[in-house]
């Protein structure tokens, strides 16, 4: 699982070498940018359902098409997955903001995901539209401080 | 913990966060602790050793577990390594890779070997105690030795934290 403190014991490892002054100086900085992370995942965790039908319908919203029959929200079944998938991403970016680093997604949403949505007919630009939409519709300081939403957009 | 909320499918937040805003507050302490121990490697790997063959001195007899030079190299890079991954999991503040890099087939491979699993975890049992007193820098029981120059706080449940590796390690090989 990819994050600061795992990269460099990995790579001290690799060399066989103790912990350096540069390895705490790494998990040094993991623990000064703690305060935005945990913010921001906190804020997510709290506001998870709302941000969830949000970007759900603002992807329904600017594809319209996908409702029509044979597309991937044809019926309410498949809709609901879709808003449940999108429930998934931001949970595990609720983790990536946890652990300091993308492990999470790389491992448990990114890996597999284009042979996956190619399979099942599933088109990549809805879930761009509904993680975009969800990234500019944030804003500091009504919904976290800047630095927590600088966090949870990169 | 990312890994027990997935589990769940639950997200991260609240009450979970409280542990971690812990272990964040405290992570100054936890450098200091890895620096204390990795600063001092050299000196608590070859005591434990030679603390080992004083005790037992069948140990460097003719046939004895670190009879030969190459012998007393092995152990000695042995007994760093576990150092090594103590390290790590106490940087990462987790067992993990104690448990899957070092301590994985180790007692197998020194049933093989025919390395003593009571005097190994002998010096096991010294480098818990040394690095332990290099955390809480409570070195001196015979007068000054090495103190770190540290601001005055409770190291006490990294010191403990510590221990439990090194007793992880101990029960792995006896």
């Amino acid at each position: 699982m990819k994050s600061v403190v795992t990269t460099v014991v990995t790579a001290a490892d690799a060399a066989g070498r103790f912990p350096t002054q540069n390895d705490l100086e790494a998990v040094q900085g993991n623990i000064q940018r703690a305060a935005a992370r945990l913010e921001a995942a906190e804020k997510l965790a709290a506001g998870l359902d709302a941000v969830t039908k949000e970007a759900g319908d603002a992807c329904f919203n600017k594809y319209p098409y996908l409702k029509q029959p044979g597309e991937a929200g044809e019926n309410q079944t498949k809709v609901d997955k879709c808003y449940r998938d999108l429930g998934h991403y931001l949970r595990l970016i609720n983790y990536c903001l946890i652990v300091g680093g993308t492990g999470p997604l790389d491992e448990w949403g990114i890996a597999g995901a284009r042979e996956v949505y190619r399979t099942l007919g599933l088109p990549t630009g809805p879930y761009v539209e509904a993680l975009t939409y969800t990234r500019d519709r944030a804003c500091a300081p009504r919904d976290m401080s800047p630095q927590a939403l600088n966090e949870s957009k990169s | 913990q990312a890994v027990s909320a997935d589990s769940s499918g639950s997200f991260i937040g609240g009450a979970q966060l409280n542990d971690l805003k812990a272990f964040i507050a405290a992570g100054n302490k936890r450098l200091d602790a890895v620096n204390a121990v990795t600063a001092n490697a050299s000196c608590v790997v070859s005591d434990s050793v030679a603390g080992i063959c004083c005790e037992n001195t069948g140990l460097t007899a003719p046939n004895g577990g670190v009879y030969a030079n190459r012998k007393m190299a092995a152990c000695l890079r042995g007994a760093e390594i576990i150092m090594r991954y103590v390290s790590y999991a106490l940087l990462a503040g987790d067992a993990s890779v104690l448990q899957d890099r070092c301590l994985n087939g180790l007692r197998e491979t020194y049933a093989a070997l025919g390395v003593p699993s009571g005097s190994a975890s002998r010096a096991v049992a010294i480098m818990k105690a040394s690095a332990c007193a290099h955390i809480t820098n409570t070195n001196n029981t015979t007068g000054e030795k090495r103190k770190m120059p540290v601001t005055d706080g409770d190291c006490n449940a990294l010191s403990a934290e510590a221990a439990s590796y090194f007793d992880m390690v101990i029960s792995a090989i006896s």
